[in-house]
């Protein structure tokens, strides 16, 4: 633990406890994520399901990142991960993003997605509030995941039809934000 | 329409198998289904049992997710 950057941000006036179990729910719903992405991914397949195969790959890796990132300040703010992998993922932040009924309905497919990615902005824009102006690092974290997470809502908001992204999609790199936490 | 009075809502927290209700603008919602509800607790902030119109308007989402939870009653002063 970091002890003195634990009592840095208790002493700005965050419930850290309160912060570490959300943090845990977080990291939970991006790994959980990872997993159920994998499944949507596997069954994008058909003239449509192929077109959103890609971004689906992108922010399944990403997801995974961000699990990989959260977890080093869990454990620098005291906290830890639950011992029992089922516990860990009843605690996800997020439901789970399962398979919908029909496979083959890309819309359907692209519903779970983009549901996912908008439960997560919801999350980290909660944490950016909690921490913004007193816990820098996990605020600076927080925004990175955030970027990407909105990134991925967009993605697939402009697939379902729902307007401009704005943006393109990755080319040949994966979380801009969130990497200079991975090294 | 049942109604429940603070007290009552507070026995609803969701623990030891009771039933698992909020109440927000004084509707009744029975969040025991949700799975972001386990065990009477929502996002290591929030418990059941509880009027939570003012955590709700903090919150990163409005009253539309838990409307679709289904109402079980109304909330009313107690005595």
């Amino acid at each position: 633990m970091a002890k003195v950057a634990r009592e840095m941000v208790e002493k700005a006036g965050v419930n850290v406890d309160q912060l570490l179990e959300l943090l845990v729910c977080n990291a939970a719903a991006e790994l959980t994520t990872f997993y159920y992405y994998t499944i949507l991914r596997v069954n994008l397949i058909g003239l449509e399901g192929e077109g959103v195969k890609e971004i689906a790959e992108v922010a399944r890796i990403e997801d995974r990142n961000h699990f990989e990132a959260l977890v080093p300040r869990i454990y620098e703010l005291g906290g830890k991960l639950p011992d029992d992998m089922k516990e860990f993922h009843d605690m996800s932040a997020c439901k789970p993003a399962r398979l919908p009924a029909d496979p083959t309905d890309v819309t359907a497919m692209l519903t779970v997605l983009v549901e996912a990615e908008r439960c997560a902005v919801r999350g980290y824009t909660h944490v950016c509030n909690l921490t913004a102006g007193k816990d820098h690092r996990t605020y600076d974290l927080s925004l990175a995941i955030l970027n990407e997470e909105i990134e991925h809502e967009s993605w697939f908001s402009e697939f379902l039809g729902e307007g401009p992204s704005g943006h393109f999609m990755r080319r040949g790199e994966t979380s801009p934000f969130v990497s200079k936490f991975l090294r | 329409m049942r109604t429940f009075t603070p007290d009552e809502l507070a026995l609803c927290d969701g623990r030891d198998g009771r039933p698992s209700y909020v109440a927000c603008d004084g509707t009744v919602y029975d969040v025991g289904e949700s799975f972001l509800w386990r065990r009477g607790r929502h996002m290591a902030e929030h418990e059941a049992g509880r009027d939570l119109t003012e955590e709700l308007a903090a919150a990163p989402h409005g009253a539309d997710l838990l409307e679709l939870c289904p109402v079980v009653g109304v909330l009313v002063a107690g005595a």
